[in-house]
């Protein structure tokens, strides 16, 4: 055994104390660490590799005149960089501004992009209206019930509960096997009858700058050094989203998108730049950074565009993103596919988190931890790891049997691939939370009962503040896992192309993995089989980087804050 | 649930009632340690009546019996191991949080027994506060952390006057008054300790259980907290965990010595206990001869 310790041999005196011997263990411990590195490198390498395979593939780069790619580097890519370094040398914290701010930016066209298709595209601005309104109405109506018999038992808040959530949300509808009518109208419907209804801007400024608002008064209201009074900031962003609507209607722009960027980008680099300047007024000079970037981008498409310097003939393009699919390689596009991954990963996180973290705080905080109900729940425990292995395949059946065979939905419908693959990822999330959960420390939940907290408020107030951000990471990754899931989809019927994006989360829908796997089974052309795969692809690995990025985010934020 | 806040004139009158109903014996006969002439002389707010604690089959605490006084402080001395931490959690019900920890006699606050099937452990603890051996305050800032047991009580009013008034009561206003938003682990391990004292008193509880408050400190932050536990006994009823027979010696009325086996050796004014100890094993052990 080869030790660091000077104990050195009688017979070499001449060795001093500070070298000799441990070089043996030393060269081990170094060709240890350039293994794991290698491994770690040879994983990174890989997936960069195809990515690139992919991304040429979907681009296309060496189609477009070499003066493009010149004119970019030189407007877009040198002072990019350029400003990047020098920023970095002169200013780090402003650097950081930039880039945060940078990085707002396109995080906020991603949740923007997102809204505008589930708001907007799917349901409808009024429609969105009208449920807001109808859910602020039984929410206001709770709270006032709430203020009132400020002792009610848990059993009456719930019966409050769901009167509310049915009168103004679900309303009492028809059940087709059974042959009932329908009872009761939610009140929404109510709203989408009424004589003044707003216009579709306005339907969204309305709702959406309110949530924003009160989200933004939120953060400003907890930093006490902005003294900016809360209503002020609400106001604020009440006004700005009607005005971005207003002016985006007069110029004839797309009024509603102009207010969901307004919500999505304008309101949270706002809030941040305040904080910023609030906390380290010289680090706005940041703002140089995204300013570059973004100028050098328009300059070099509008140089290229004036001069005709001919453009890659790329697949993935805006046409590929907004149109549906067709015969023609060169027409073919995802919305629809794209359309129906966005609704389904809705229902997918809106059915697995609730129940995984639900369960998870069961299984740490409550579960029994002796006698054979502690045996049973031990059982659980080790079960639910199981579980996390079970080949997706399975899954589809299970959605098929139970889903659709038992409970009764409609075959190939979004709820069903949602619930499916919520049920897929449903192990996932519960370890993670579980994980998440128990690496909150026991002093924490010690202190909180020790100063007369029940279960529920050490709960509520302790553990799962502390935990949300792992939880959240983990969800997000196995939302990852879920958008890329082809084979459940297969078995519960899933359309293999549509030509019209679902309606709902009740229509016919096909997601992105199905429409390309269709392109390269279905498609003998090249076309198909190169171009228009890869640009689905690439479509795809930027949606699962988007969201393994936020998961990063979430988890650095977290861990400056402790 | 909300429990009335005690009136400090009407138990300053009680004591001295108590003073001339039962003279503690002995008291007059040192001189030596705090408050000896009184020590032991107000009416006992916690009384143990052969309290017995088994984790699974072992025993960790042998029919304890003893009167906690009210509005002193009583100190728990004693090897490693003996059960002090033990008979704390007991007084508390904290012992509930463990499953393999049975209770087996009787334990009476103001009369009633805690582990009567009508008592609430999670009223009982508004009462009952706990200051633990690790500093332990929430990720959250020093003003919410103070506030959090009010808060989880559900009564805000004036909450801002009550987080300073507790700051103040645990003497870390003045360094962290112009911080309030800060984290509370931002803080000095000496600070972190106040702040949870502070916490602790925010919810004006009628008794405080200490486990050996500063064991993590350094000799200044701890002279600060014993400062600190002197001032708490005129509102409240402190028991404290120590291993430093000084700091017993030095703020506590009365004092508890437990030895191995989970027994209470001796029970008696501090003064007492240090002075002129009845039990040899007490004496061995104070005086370092073992433990
Ligand atoms: N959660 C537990 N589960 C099982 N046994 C326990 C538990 N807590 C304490 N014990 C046992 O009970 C006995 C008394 O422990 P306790 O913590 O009360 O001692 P202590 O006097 O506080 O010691 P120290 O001075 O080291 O803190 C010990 O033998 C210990 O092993
Ligand atoms: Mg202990």
């Amino acid at each position: 055994m080869a030790t660091e310790t000077p104990d050195v041999p009688a017979d070499s005196e001449e060795q001093a104390w500070w070298g000799g011997e441990s070089s043996v263990s030393r060269i081990r411990g170094v060709a240890f660490e350039y293994t794991t590195l290698f491994a770690t490198l040879f994983g990174i390498l890989m997936v960069a590799i195809l990515l690139i395979y992919v991304s040429v593939d979907a681009i296309e780069p060496f189609t477009a005149d070499p003066v493009w790619h010149l004119t970019f580097f030189g407007l877009f890519v040198v002072p990019s960089v350029t400003t990047w370094v020098v920023l970095g040398r002169v200013n780090p914290t402003a650097r950081t501004v930039g880039s945060n701010t940078f990085g707002m930016i396109l995080g906020g066209l991603f949740v923007a992009a997102g809204l505008v298709i589930v708001i907007v595209k799917t349901y409808g601005s009024i429609a969105w209206f009208a449920v807001s309104i109808s859910v602020a109405i039984g929410a206001a109506a709770f709270y006032g019930y709430l203020q009132k018999r400020p002792r009610m038992n848990i059993i009456e808040q719930a019966a409050v509960f769901v009167a509310l959530a049915i009168l103004t949300v679900t309303g009492i509808p028809a059940i087709e096997p059974l042959g009932t009518p329908e009872l009761l109208s939610p009140i929404w419907a109510f709203i989408l009858v009424a004589p003044f209804i707003p216009l579709e801007w306005t339907a969204l400024a309305v709702t959406l700058g309110p949530l924003a608002g009160a989200i933004a008064a939120r953060r400003v209201g907890s930093d006490r050094e902005i003294e900016t009074p809360w209503t002020v900031v609400l106001g604020a962003v009440v006004a700005g989203s009607l005005a971005a609507g207003a002016i985006a209607a007069t110029l004839g722009w797309n009024a509603e998108a102009a207010v969901v960027i307004f919500v999505t980008i304008a309101v949270p680099i706002g809030i941040y730049l305040d904080g910023v300047r609030t906390h380290d007024p010289s680090a706005i000079v940041g703002l140089v950074f995204p300013a570059v970037v973004i100028g050098g981008l328009v300059a070099a498409i509008v140089t290229t565009e004036t001069l005709g310097f001919a453009r890659p003939d790329a697949w993935l393009d805006w046409g590929f993103l907004t149109s549906v699919h067709s015969r023609t390689a060169e027409d073919a596009g995802i919305y629809p596919a794209l359309v129906g991954s966005v609704l389904m990963i809705l229902v997918i996180a809106a059915s697995a988190f609730p129940v995984g973290v639900g369960a998870a705080i069961y299984l740490e905080e409550y579960a029994p931890n002796s006698g054979w109900l502690g045996q049973l729940v031990r059982l659980i425990k080790i079960n639910i790891g199981n579980l996390a292995g079970v080949p997706s395949v399975v899954y589809g059946m299970l959605g098929l049997a139970l889903i659709i065979r038992f409970i009764g939905l409609p075959l190939g419908t979004v709820i069903v691939g949602g619930f499916t693959i919520g049920l897929l990822i449903l192990p996932i999330v519960i370890i993670s939370a579980q994980e998440a959960i128990r690496a909150v420390p026991d002093s924490m939940r010690q202190a909180s009962y020790g100063m007369g907290a029940t279960r529920w408020q050490t709960t509520r107030n302790v553990v799962l503040p502390q935990a949300m951000p792992g939880i959240l990471t983990g969800t997000i990754l196995a939302l990852g896992r879920a958008i890329g899931e082809t084979a459940p989809l297969i078995l519960i019927g899933a359309a293999t192309t549509i030509y019209r994006p679902p309606g709902g989360i009740f229509s016919k829908f096909s997601a992105m993995p199905k429409q390309i796997h269709s392109w390269v089974v279905n498609y003998p052309q090249a076309d198909f089989r190169y171009g228009v795969m890869a640009a689905g692809v690439v479509t795809l690995l930027v949606v699962l980087l988007g969201m393994n990025a936020a998961a990063i985010i979430i988890r650095n934020k977290y861990q400056r804050n402790q | 649930m909300a429990h009335e806040p005690m009136e400090p004139s009407e138990s300053d009158t009680d004591s001295a009632t108590e003073t001339l109903i039962s003279p503690s014996p002995g008291s007059e006969a040192l001189d030596a340690g705090r408050l000896a002439t009184d020590a032991g002389t107000t009416e006992p707010v916690i009384q143990a009546r052969d309290v017995s604690v088994y984790y699974n089959d072992d025993r960790a605490l042998n029919s304890v019996t003893m009167d906690i006084p009210k509005n002193r402080v009583t100190a728990m001395v004693g090897p490693s191991g003996c059960g002090k931490s033990t008979f704390l959690r007991c007084i508390n019900r904290m012992n509930d949080l463990i499953d393999a920890a049975r209770v087996e006699g009787e334990l009476l606050f103001e009369g009633k027994n805690v582990y009567d099937d009508d008592v609430d452990p999670v009223v009982l603890r508004r009462r009952i506060g706990m200051v633990f051996q690790a500093p332990n305050p929430f990720p959250k800032s020093i003003y919410d952390n103070v506030a959090y047991g009010p808060k989880i009580q559900g009564d805000t009013r004036n909450l801002d006057e009550r987080v300073e008034r507790a700051l103040k009561g645990a003497a870390l206003w003045d360094e962290v008054k112009d911080q309030l938003d800060s984290s509370g682990l931002d803080l000095s391990g000496g600070q972190q300790q106040r702040l949870c004292i502070a916490r602790a008193i925010a919810v004006d509880p009628d008794v405080i259980l200490m486990d050996e408050p500063a064991s993590a400190l350094d000799p200044v932050a701890t002279s600060k907290i014993e400062d600190l536990i002197a001032d708490l006994a005129e509102e409240y009823t402190v028991v404290i965990v120590t291993h430093n027979m000084q700091q017993a010696a030095r703020i506590s009325d009365k004092t508890a010595v437990f030895l191995t086996g989970g027994n209470l050796a001796e029970f008696d004014d501090t003064a007492k206990i240090f002075e002129n100890p009845e039990n040899q094993e007490v004496e061995d052990y104070i005086t370092g001869k073992f433990g």
